[in-house]
This record gives C-alpha cells, structure tokens and sequence, in this order.
C-alpha cells in the first residue's frame, strides 16, 4: 500500500478526548487520519456523507480520555458500545491482520472488550476481559513522565521502528495498574512473554525495573503496553502522541521528532507492506 | 401582598404598586431577591407608569440582572476610573465579553477569562470547584474559541487548624482543599483541556471563605470569533445540559456574605457539573462556529437565561420572545420564574438564522446533545416571556439592564507607617530557612500538580513541573505552543495576600511585579492579563478602601507598563460574621513566547556555570514569608513601579537574545535563598556563593529581581550589559555538587529537598 492510501480512523464519543493530537500524530506522516464519532459506523440519524464503515480504513485507534466519564470502569461503556454494534466488523479486522491501536483510555478500552491480551489469534476478541488495569495503587490520578524499556523481539507491529532500548512517554490516568487473574499471574506473564507480547515495561531513568513512582501505578511486571498474539493489537497506558515531537519532552527545545513517533512511524511501516 | 394568578402552572403577581418600603423590604427577603429598598422602588416605579403589578418571574429576573455579580454595581465605577484606560492595538476585545480577545498571530487570536466561583466551593467544595471549571470553559467556548489550558489559583485557612477551633458552618481547610482539587481534577481531567498554572495559599483569613478562582485560555481563528449578539430574525437555540433546581439563587447568593446558616439555605444554589456533556458540547459548539451556522453564542452561567436571551438580543438593538414552557427539564414541577434564572450547568445558547437551524439542530443530535428552539428575535427592545400559551413576561430590556452603579464610600487604610519594624538577623540561619522551605506557601505543590492532567492535547511545552523526572521543582510560568507555529503562549497567576493584607496598595503592585517577572522568566514578553478581585464586604468602608487602593494599584502598574487588562471578575462579600479574606486581587498573565525552543527553564543546568542576581534589594519584609516564620512584625511592603519594572524586564529579555541563558528564575516569596533552592532541588545540583550572604540579601523580597544561570565565560560581560542600562547585576555565586551554600550557612540539598516535598503531603498525605 502507497503512504497516500492509507487511511486511518481514531474512534471517539463522548468524553474521549485526545484524538485531536492522535490524528495529528497520523496527519505529520503524510496518511490519511480522522475522528470518527462510534454513531458514524452504524446510526440511521447519520447524513449520507458522514456515514463510514470499518472497512474504509487501514488502523483504528482507540485514543484516551475518558470515554462516557468513565464513571463504571474505565473503558466498560465505550467497550460494550462498540462490542453491541461491531464486534464482527473488528472480528475480522484485527484477523485480517489490519492494526488496531489503544492508548490510555483506549488499552482500557480494549481490555475490556477482549481484545487484548489476546491469546487467541482466531477469536480476536474474547468472550470475557482475561485481565484489567486497575485503579492506580497511589488510589488517584497521577500525570507524570515514565521511562518504558522496550522488550518486544518484532512481533508488535508498532514498535518494530524503535530504534532506542528506553524512551520516555508520559503517562496521566487513575485506572492504569495491569492485575491478571489472581493466582495466576505468573502465568499469563510467562506466556505473554513465550509470544512475544510484552512490550513495553516501567523502569527508572537508569533503566532498572523498579517501583513507585517509575511504575507509576503499581502494574504487575511493570508491565506499560502488550500486544496481542498475532502482533497487531496494541495498547499501553502512556502517551506516544504526546511526545511526537521532542520539543514536548521535558526540557527538550530543538525541532527533532520525540520518542512517540516510532510508533506511528512503525505501524505506518507495517501498511506500507501489507 | 402576593396573589397567586388563575393559570395551569405556578404564577404569582407581586403587589408592589400598594407597597411601603418596610413592605418593599419584606419582599425582597423573602424572595431572596438581594435587593435593597431604593432598587425596590425603582422597580415599582418602572410598574407605576405600566399600570400594573410585576409577576413573580419578572422581580426575578430584575435580581438576576442587578446582582453584584451580574451589574457589577460596586465595582463599576472605580474600575473604569483606574483600570480600564490601556489599550493595545492588537487587542480585539476588551471587558465587554465574557472573556478578553487578543491577537495572536495574523490568522489566530487567543481568549483568556478569570472568574471566582467562591462561595458555591465554601459551602460544597467538589461541585463548586467543578462547576467553577465548567463555567470558565464556557466563556473562553462561547467567543468561538477552542479551550486548551485552566488555570486555578486556590485559598484556603491554615491546615492545622483544630477542629474544635472552626467557627460554626465552617468547613474544615484540608477537606476544603481536597474537595476543591477533587473537583478541578475530576473536571479539568475528563473534558481534556490541560491545568498548566496556578497556586496554593494558605493564610488564617481564609478559614470561613475559601477562595476559588478559575482562568481559561482559548485559541480561535480570527474569522471565527464570534459575538453575543443576535441578529435581525434569528431563532434562540439552547442546547446542552437540561435545566433544573440546582443554582437557583446562586449570583445573589454570592452576592451576599455567608454565614453559618448559609449550608443548610444555600445549598440548592450549588450546581452539579456533568463533564460528560461539558466535553462534547465543546466539540458541537465548535463544529457550528467552523461551518458558520450561528450568529451569536453566549453561555449559561449566573442569572441562566434571564440573562443570556435579552442582552443577546438587545446587543444587537432588538428585542425577544421566549417560549419558556419548551426548554427541557430535569424534574417536573419547577415553577417558570425558576427555569427562567436556574444555573443548570452545561448549557449555551444559539442565535441561528432560520435556513441553518435544521444544520445546527444535526450537529447536536449527532453529539446526542439536547438542542431546543426557545424563541426569536423581535423588532423592538422589549423581551416578552410566553409559558403555554400564558405571556408572563413583559419588560423593556433596557430597564432590565440599567442595573444600578454605586459610588461606595470608603476609607483607605493608612500603612502603618509609625509601626516599628521588628525585623532582625535570625539566631540560626538554617532553622529559619528550614522553617521557610516547610511552610505549605513555599513548599512543593507537587501533591496538587500531579492530580491534573497537564498534557493533555499535547502542548504543554515548558510544564508546571521542571527538571529531573519525577523529581521536579515549581517553574514560573507554563508555555503552551497553541497552534503549529513555534509561537507560544506563558501562562501564571499571582497574588500576594500576605502583601495585601498589610498594605492593599503596594500588596497590588507587587502581584503585578510578580506576574510580569513571571512571563519574562521563561522568555515571553508581557502581553495580556486578566484580574479576579476577590474582597470583602462592599459596603463597609474599609473593605471598599483595600478594593479601591488594590484598583489603582493595578491601574498604576498596568498603565505605566503598557499592559492591557483584556478581562476580570469582580467578587464582592466574600466575608462572614467571623471575618473577612484578605484583598485577593488575582491576576492571570499572559506572555506571548516568540518560539518556543527558546523558552527558558528555572532549574540549575551544569555544575560550574555562574549565577547573577539581576535587580535591587532593600530591606522590605512586610508580608514576607521570613517575617511569617520569625513571628516578626514588618509593615514595609517592598516597592516597584512600572517604568523600573519595564527597563528591568525589557533588558532581561534582550539579555536571553544575546547571551546563553542556561536557567532562570524569579524571586518571591521567600526571598533569594528560596528561589536558589528551587533551582538546586530541580536538579540535584548545589550553589556556592561567592561572598557570605546576609538574612536581607537571602530572604527580602524585594520586587523586580531573577536569578539568571550564565556560563562562566560570559559573566562579565552579562553584569557588564546591565549595568551599561543603568541596572542592577551582581555576580552571587557558581552552581556547585549537592550542597547549597550561602556563606552564612549551607545545607545539603537532599535535606533541604525533603522538608520543601514534604511541607504539604505533611498534611494532605501522599
């Protein structure tokens, strides 16, 4: 696929609140990217040229916020929505192999909805969440800089274009701490990382793996972002689009790109060979 | 005196025509109108030539409109005498909207709006708060502007307050503070919109009235501003959150001081926030100024509709009719006087012409946002209220905006300047600058910082928290880059109540002093501000002194300086039976930042660089934090004035164009002493002074002074480029290894670190 026919969709409703600087992050390398409102994909009250369809696009990205207020659990609404009206569609989207990406609010999102982690290639999204991000072990909301090391051999296809072991992405939410089913924790580590779908983990400005406030939630493993099994589903609690450029980095003024960029760079890498 | 009128819905007709004053009184109590004997006159007066007795939603109404909080009836006259007289020629508009208008670059301007929500938080700290950022965000969205940075500057009582020790009906300050950050947080973080500034003051004169204030900057595109107004033939759409009983009373209820029964008859006045509709009306809003469907847009904020349709209409030099029984409700039953002046939040209002109002209509049905016509422009300037079928409602809307303009009487408060300073050299240096650094007004408000989500849309260039990650300091302004030029805009906001307290004249000028340091701090030159008055009780004479001396003090400052005032709030009654706040006259500044890969940051950068100490200091402690700590007694409150502040800022920023500035940082509460240790403590590096330091040179806070990081290698020639202008530079020391050293004591800086991180979380945890 030519850069210029890529085409990507950042999902919104009410209370999502970062696509506007997810899109941008798309929009700087040169592919097509829009917000695209859940009701565009399915509700009658939809003008003719508004009206869009899963298959129109390339990626789709579920971006942060805090989606219907996030007053159940984060992610829960947005998640039940989009599973009540296009569960096949993304079904086969994500087996297809076309990327889906979730940032914050949306790796909460995708969580919910089965997605991720995703052991099963050929039921993409399972039946029930196989795991949670909890409320944050300080109990509320942070916003502050993480330093993620990147452990991820190749099978993620939005990290494959990152050239640095450890970059910083800041991270600013409430329900961010990776919990596996208790008991069986160490088990769900040991196969998400025989796939290959750990990809991201918390470590301090040294790079050593190491508690609060570098694992700024509590997350078990230090785990930041996983992918699915197939490597095409991807989500992690800091923000790569706010550090597209490096100027948004603490006390970084030059015109240089940041480090979030190798992901959008990546993906966009991946379609180009699709 | 009341009759209730023969129609399917509660209406009542006032009997003001037969009325004497002591009956003129009497209803305006127990309508809890807030109006006074000589407006109730007025009003039957303005009846008298009608013929005929006003209905209830008409007096109503009349209250809305000529509350302190909506007519600015104390204020008015002053402030236009001392404040309201520097323009700029990039200035688009000034104090007649709901929020400033300044130019930013050709095609892009920016709004900046700043208002108190103070005694809703006093009486329910977290929908007050909430509610407070919902009503900011409305007024920079209701000119056509995208929000894209809060600003909240807090005050409460002392922490360690006793509980049996609170005055009855007051809250305690801790569960005020956590209340009020609550409410920003859950606000603030879920409509994405970043808190890049503000601050956190604590001060024994708060404890019955905390202070709330809430600033909002916005960015549009210059065709896209849009005005208030109607025009000829256009239909009212409201749209957004349903109106119900909450924020009943609320201007007149904050035009009044509070007193211990005010919980229990007041808290209906208090309304709920819902950033769930606040977001999306945001997105809708701005997709109909995109497309240009609209003609005017205006928010829903005290008063409600009483005082958005009318002046809507009239600004355009029409009139109006509503039809009130289709605005859509919360809960049955409500009367039409309390859909009329109910402060529901979430709401805006549309004047649409007819061939777009299906278009607008979509757009919100899309967002799944209430959108409802309520009426239309009429030729003449009366606004005529219609409740199924029934008119309710009929006034001129001149009359109903006439509100009343006082010229209140009032004593200045003398400085006492026959008051013996105390101060004097500390016995032990360290104790005090231990003391200094613990205290919750100088000590890290990392606790409140890091709750708000100050990334958020992904502009937030120089941020509120600087250094080594996770172990920042305070910077002195945020810089946001509002669009995809290097342009940016510095943001800060200050007051000094210890300052004002003693002295609400020189207090005021070195609030300013302090915003403008500020901005030149990290690199913006001075562009814009916009002021929340926050005082006591108007009709005391002395609290209209401190108002008065705080104005003209503004006025000197903003004038000499050239600095346009582009939009304010004026909070009056912020006093209780037990006391009243200090003058709180905060001020939100912004700077415009030329590019901003050149903005400068206040923590120390290498070992080894020199340090300069720009500006003049002389022994004023009046409301310093040293005079605090010390128990000492200091009335000199540190002078400036604009021209030396303006030669000083002037020559600061041309010294960031032709030298290497490594760090910078502005020095206030505390003196120079506290800032070095904020530049140490954001990057674990220490300071060694060249000559031993006195208490005056350490802990004065004298006004107009920066501590500047430079090569070694350019000193010289830095102090020389002051100094040709006739200014003060003086070389105070070199950044060293983990050990802040002033000659008359040192202390490592991981000690000094521990007690400024812990000051707060001593009280409120982690």
């Amino acid at each position: 696929m030519d850069v210029d026919e890529i085409k990507v969709a950042v999902l919104r409703i009410e209370g999502t609140n970062c696509e506007d600087e997810t899109v941008l992050a798309f929009k700087n390398l040169g592919v097509f990217c829009e917000a695209v409102h859940l009701k565009q994909f399915y509700s009658d009250m939809i003008r003719d040229d508004e009206q869009r369809n899963i298959t129109d696009y390339h990626c789709l990205v579920f971006p942060g916020g805090f989606s219907a207020g996030d007053y159940v659990r984060a992610g829960a609404i947005f998640s039940a929505r989009t599973k009540s009206v296009l569960q096949k569609d993304i079904e086969n989207f994500i087996k297809t192999g076309y990327p889906v990406l979730g940032i914050c609010n949306g790796f909460q999102v995708l969580v919910e909805l089965g997605a991720l982690p995703g052991f099963d290639e050929d039921k993409p999204i399972a039946e029930k969440p196989e795991m949670a991000l909890g409320v944050n072990e300080s109990n509320r909301f942070e916003c502050r800089p993480s330093f993620l090391k990147h452990e991820n051999r190749g099978k993620c296809v939005f990290t494959r274009k990152l050239k640095k072991d450890v970059v910083m992405f800041p991270v600013a939410h409430a329900e961010g701490r990776v919990i596996f089913p208790m008991g069986k924790e160490d088990e769900f580590v040991e196969k998400l990382k025989e796939n290959d779908q750990i990809v991201f983990r918390y470590v301090n400005d040294k790079g050593d793996y190491a508690g609060y406030p570098w694992n700024p939630n509590g997350s078990y493993y230090n785990i930041a972002g996983i992918c699915n099994v197939k490597g095409n589903v991807f989500g992690l609690m800091p923000h790569p689009e706010r550090v597209f450029w490096s100027y948004q980095h603490p006390d970084e003024r030059s015109d240089e790109y940041g480090d979030g960029k190798a992901v959008f760079e990546s993906v966009i890498e991946y379609l180009k060979r699709f | 005196m009341y009759k209730k009128i023969n129609v399917p819905f509660d209406l009542y007709e006032i009997d003001l025509l037969n009325a004497d004053d002591e009956q003129l009184k009497k209803i305006s109590e127990e309508m809890g109108l807030a109006l006074n004997v000589d407006e109730m006159k007025r009003i039957k007066e303005y009846f008298k030539q009608k013929g005929r007795n006003p209905y209830d939603i008409e007096l109503q109404s009349l209250a809305q409109a000529w509350s302190e909080h909506c007519c600015y009836k104390s204020s008015k006259y002053y402030l236009k005498q001392f404040l309201f007289n520097v323009s700029a020629d990039y200035i688009i508009s000034a104090i007649k909207e709901d929020a400033g208008v300044v130019e930013f670059d050709e095609e892009h301007a920016y709004v900046v709006a700043l208002e108190s929500h103070n005694h809703p938080s006093a009486i329910e700290p977290y929908g007050g708060a909430a509610t407070g950022i919902g009503g900011i965000l409305r007024d920079v969205l209701c000119m056509g502007a995208q929000p894209i940075a809060l600003v909240d500057p807090l005050f409460f009582g002392n922490l360690d307050v006793k509980h049996e020790d609170l005055p009855k009906g007051t809250k305690h300050p801790l569960y005020l503070l956590s209340g009020v950050v609550a409410g920003i947080r859950d606000y603030g973080n879920r409509v994405g919109i970043p808190t890049v500034a503000g601050m956190v003051f604590f001060d024994e004169n708060y404890l019955t009235n905390c202070i709330v204030n809430v600033g909002c900057i916005g960015i549009a595109k210059k065709k896209n501003i849009v005005p208030s107004k109607a025009e000829r033939g256009d239909i009212f759409i409201l749209v957004g959150g349903l109106t119900g009983r909450d924020g009943i009373h609320g201007v007149t209820f904050a035009s009044a001081e509070l007193d211990e029964k005010s919980e229990e008859e007041a808290r209906g006045a208090v309304q709920l926030g819902n950033p769930i509709m606040k977001e999306p009306l945001i997105h809708a809003c701005l997709e109909v100024v995109e497309k240009g469907l609209c003609t005017g847009l205006k928010d829903l904020g005290g008063g409600g509709l009483s005082c958005v349709i009318g002046e809507m209409a009239l600004a355009a030099g029409f009139g109006a009719e509503v039809y009130l029984d289709k605005v859509p409700l919360k809960e049955k039953g409500m009367a039409p006087w309390e859909i009329w002046i109910s402060e529901s939040q979430e709401r805006m209002m549309l004047s649409v012409k007819p061939q777009y109002v299906d278009d607008v209509l979509y757009i919100f049905q899309k967002w799944d946002i209430p959108a409802t016509i309520v009426g239309r422009v009429n030729e003449d300037k009366i606004l005529r209220i219609y409740y199924q079928g029934y008119k309710i409602y009929e006034m001129d809307i001149e009359f109903v905006t006439s509100g009343p303009e006082y010229c209140r009487p009032y004593v200045s408060k003398k400085p006492e300047v026959d008051e013996i300073e105390e101060i004097a050299e500390p016995t032990n240096y360290k104790d005090v600058f231990l003391k200094m650094l613990s205290h919750p007004n100088v000590a890290s408000k990392e606790w409140v910082i890091r709750q708000y989500d100050h990334e958020v849309r992904a502009n937030t260039v120089v941020k509120p928290l600087q250094g080594r990650i996770n172990r920042e300091t305070h910077g002195d302004a945020a810089v946001i880059k509002p669009t995809s030029s290097f342009k940016g805009l510095a943001i800060t906001s200050d007051v000094n109540p210890w300052k004002t307290k003693i002295d609400p004249y020189w207090g005021t000028a070195s609030t300013f002093d302090e915003m403008v340091r500020n901005l030149v701090a990290v690199n913006s030159k001075p562009h814009s501000f916009a002021d929340c008055l926050n005082f006591g009780n108007p009709e005391k004479p002395e609290r209209m002194g401190e108002f008065v001396e705080s104005v003209k003090a503004l006025g000197w400052m903003a004038s000499g300086f050239g600095l346009p005032c582009v939009s304010g709030n004026v909070s009056f009654y912020n006093e209780t039976p037990y006391q009243s706040i200090p003058p709180t006259p905060t001020l939100l500044g912004v700077g415009i930042v030329e590019d901003i890969r050149k903005a400068i940051t206040s923590y120390f950068k290498t070992k080894g660089n020199a340090v300069v100490l720009i500006g003049e200091t002389l022994k004023e402690f009046g409301g310093s934090v040293y005079s605090a700590v010390t128990n000492q007694k200091s009335f000199l409150v540190p002078r400036t004035s604009p021209e030396k502040l303006k030669n000083y800022s002037n020559a600061m920023l041309e010294s960031f164009k032709n030298f290497k500035v490594y760090a910078c940082h502005d020095i206030s509460d505390g003196g120079l002493a506290i800032a070095i240790a904020e530049m140490c403590i954001g990057s674990h590096l220490g300071f060694e002074s060249v000559n031993k330091l006195d208490f005056v040179e350490l802990f004065s806070e004298s006004n107009t002074r920066w501590v500047v990081e430079v090569k070694e290698s350019d000193l010289k020639d830095y102090i020389d480029f002051f100094v040709s202008k006739g200014l003060k530079a003086k070389h105070v020391g070199f950044v060293a290894d983990e050990t802040i050293s002033f000659g008359s004591f040192k202390i490592d800086v991981d000690e000094a670190e521990k007690v400024w991180r812990e000051g707060l979380t001593r009280f409120t945890g982690w």
